[in-house]
């Protein structure tokens, strides 16, 4: 009897310990990871000698990039011994704030492949990631292979972030159907006119002129609507109301994406597709016109390899003070490494290496073909398949690049000002009361 | 030995008291700091609250005066009315039809209580195939077999209700499918032998018989349907996201979901939050007493 009650208190108390334990604060060992990624802190699976990293990246998902970040890593893995627990996702808006969000729960990874404007600001300002002056006073080759002019600078006017490969955003164009359709692939000096006359002959020969989900991501069209409605120079400029000058060119930009909706240029679904399936439905020739970034090139290599020539890179149609061959591009994203790491000695050096590893020169030929980088030697890509000569050829009549604007306000702002550009073509909302809602958010 | 031992009642408090820490720890705490969070300045998860809202019950106010929360709490209640008549109305036909037959009756239940065990994520993105707009299996049955013209997009403001509640409806059915035919299984034999032999049989059977003595079981799977219904939020995630189309598709999970982890808007996601759970209480409620089990059958 005695011997029973025992047992019921012993396994009682066992199991009220084991929970409390699950609740304790204390930080993973070194060398047991914590993270995004459902990653696991054994340490019995972790290799002899090596260090587990928990890394985020924007390389995930169908990302054009993500065979050569794959080959990336396992280079780094091989080379160190050392493992990456890789919890990369696909950029958009969830993903930048389920990040923030890690970094706030305290689950932020050892490093993170992130945007280096205001939406690092909050992880900056918060002290959870480690600046670059401070990585160099203990590691003085850290990214010394890279120009120091182009880091980008955060508002406490230090280095954070060590650039990866840059970007441009332009106009992916369908050779094939607007062969079908008569039309000429746009030059230079395309304007916005004839834009509108090719979209109405195209969408007369029974494809979508324009691939797009509005739903998903109207902001490259949003990015040049508004600069067809102001110049290059004042791109970047933020509206203080949705009634000033900035606000009311804001507020052109988004009734010219609705002009397009409703002249029925956008696919049929565009409020409904998903980015993949309007993507999907450009490479498979049923759409003429695409507006994308550089990272896309990739894509089609992968998943449409053997009709690259069907694709070319073109120019956006330009109104008012703006020239078609002004596009929007830069370098907006780079390697942080975070202060749990950093403050780890377990996973200090082995995340330095890391971001030396990804930032070489070797690996970033590997990401750069036709994209800005802040390499001093500049990257050595070997061979340009057809899209990616394309791109070359429409970059070298590029006049002017300006970094896009949406990154300049708040993920809340941002997020709210690309929902309801839904809203704004099926004319549920007026585009200045979407300027100010967002505006309110900023 | 056995009554010695509840007559000590130390022994089962000891038992009691790990669950108890558990929630103590894992829904009480979090539930009252919720309410806490309600009515502060929150703006980012995680991050510290900026003091109380002005005024204090602000998030509440807005809850009135939302469209897009009305619109989450329409939908959702029609997904509770669908879910009682759809999803346990066809688990109990399907029910009775495998009752009734005794061949293959044990593989009719493994495979209608299949989807159960499939992820949320795995359906929905097996529907958005079916659904697709360009090539999605649906549409290719329509448009080939000439009952559609041109594809149909199941995800507009004409289509979406259908599209998002039938792939709920159908993920459940097998779950309450279950349930009914343990139910059914308890019937004792000796009863249908004695209504066949008063010269009932067939849906006379079924009406004066089976669902009288069924009763007790189904009223716990339209309880459970009923508030199960409220918390509905993965699968119509992954399909739908937020709030498609042009935002109509919000259903209170989804909605809160936006708002707290898209949006940062973590005080209100809070206030939603409560809501739900004041709507859980109150359903669950009405359907206990609307559905009250009877301790004669």
């Amino acid at each position: 009897m005695k011997k029973n009650r025992l047992l019921a208190l012993g396994l009682a108390s066992a199991l009220t310990l084991g929970l409390l334990a699950g609740c304790g604060g204390k930080p993973s060992a070194p060398g047991s990871t914590s993270g995004t990624g459902g990653d696991k802190s054994n340490s019995g699976a972790k290799p002899a000698g090596g260090v587990e990293l928990t890394v985020v990246t924007s390389y995930g998902g169908d990302d054009g990039n993500r065979s050569n970040y794959e080959n990336a890593v396992a280079s780094y893995e091989a080379a160190t011994g050392n493992k990456i627990m890789d919890a990369s996702g696909t950029s958009n808006e969830e993903w930048k704030a389920k990040v923030l969000t890690d970094f706030q729960t305290g689950t932020e990874p050892d490093v993170l492949f992130f945007f280096t404007s205001s939406d690092a600001e909050p992880i900056i300002q918060a002290g959870k990631v480690v600046d670059i002056a401070t990585i160099r006073a203990t590691y003085p080759d850290y990214a010394d292979n890279m120009r120091d002019s182009m880091l980008a600078v955060a508002s406490d006017g230090k280095n954070y972030a060590i650039p990866s490969s840059g970007f441009w955003e332009n106009m992916f164009v369908n050779t094939k159907v607007l062969s079908d359709c008569g039309v000429a692939v746009p030059g230079p000096d395309y304007t916005w006119d004839q834009f509108l006359a090719d979209c109405e002959t195209i969408k007369a020969k029974g494809y979508a002129p324009i691939a797009c989900s509005l739903f998903e991501v109207p902001h490259y069209w949003f990015e040049f609507c508004i600069m067809n409605n102001g110049t290059l120079g004042e791109q970047l400029a933020i509206p203080g109301s949705a009634t000033d000058a900035v606000g009311q060119k804001w507020a052109a930009g988004l009734n010219d994406i609705k002009d397009l909706y409703e002249k029925g240029y956008f696919p049929v679904n565009t409020l409904t597709a998903t980015d993949a399936e309007t993507v999907q439905l450009f490479a498979e020739g049923e759409a003429a016109f695409l507006i994308d970034g550089s990272w896309k090139i990739n894509y089609f290599v992968d998943n449409y390899g053997d009709q690259l020539s069907d694709y070319a890179i073109s120019y956006v149609p330009a109104k008012g003070e703006r020239k078609a061959s002004e596009a929007i591009g830069g370098i907006s994203m780079g390697y942080f490494i975070t202060k749990k790491a950093w403050d780890d000695p377990a996973k200090q050096a082995a995340a330095v290496e890391f971001v030396k590893h990804m930032t070489s020169d070797d690996v970033m030929s590997t990401f750069v073909t036709t994209e800005v980088t802040a390499l001093k030697n500049g990257a050595s890509p070997s061979g340009l398949n057809p899209l990616q000569q394309a791109a070359a050829d429409a970059n070298a009549s590029i006049t002017g690049v300006i970094g896009p604007v949406q990154d300049t306000i708040t993920s809340e702002s941002r997020t709210d000002l690309f929902a309801n550009v839904q809203n704004v073509v099926t004319g549920k909302m007026s585009a200045e009361d979407a300027v100010a809602s967002a505006l309110a958010l900023n | 030995m056995g009554p010695t031992l509840y007559r000590k009642k130390a022994p089962l408090i000891a038992f009691l008291l790990p669950a108890f820490v558990f929630l103590i720890l894992f829904l009480y705490y979090p539930f009252i700091q919720n309410i806490i969070n309600s009515f502060s300045d929150i703006t980012g998860l995680g991050a510290p609250a900026q003091g109380l809202n002005t005024p204090w019950y602000a998030n509440y106010a807005t809850l009135f005066t939302d469209p897009k929360l009305r619109t989450a709490l329409g939908n959702t209640v029609l997904l509770t009315i669908c879910t009682v008549i759809f999803q346990v109305g066809i688990a109990l036909i399907l029910a009775l039809l495998v009752d009734s037959i005794r061949v293959g009756a044990q593989l009719f239940r493994t495979l209608y209580f299949f989807p159960i065990v499939i992820s949320a994520t795995a359906l929905g993105l097996m529907f958005n195939l079916i659904f697709l707009y360009n090539g999605g299996m649906l549409n290719q049955l329509l448009t080939n077999l000439g009952f559609a013209a041109e594809n149909i997009d199941w995800k507009d403001p004409d289509h979406f209700l259908f599209t998002m509640f039938a792939p709920v409806m159908w993920q459940y059915v097998g779950f309450y499918f279950v349930i009914l035919v343990t139910g059914l299984n308890n019937i004792s034999q000796d009863l249908y032998e004695a209504a066949a032999l008063d010269g009932c049989t067939g849906l006379n059977r079924v009406r004066y018989v089976t669902l009288p003595l069924l009763r007790n079981v189904l009223c716990t799977c339209l309880v459970l349907a009923i508030t199960g219904s409220l918390k509905v939020f993965d699968l119509p995630w992954v399909m739908f996201g937020a709030g498609m189309p042009q935002d109509q598709g919000w259903l209170t999970g989804t909605y809160m979901y936006d708002q707290t982890f898209n949006r940062g808007n973590v005080d209100y996601g809070s206030a939603i939050a409560i809501l739900i759970v004041v709507l859980g209480v109150l359903f669950s409620n009405i359907a206990n007493r609307v559905f009250k089990p009877r301790n004669d059958i």
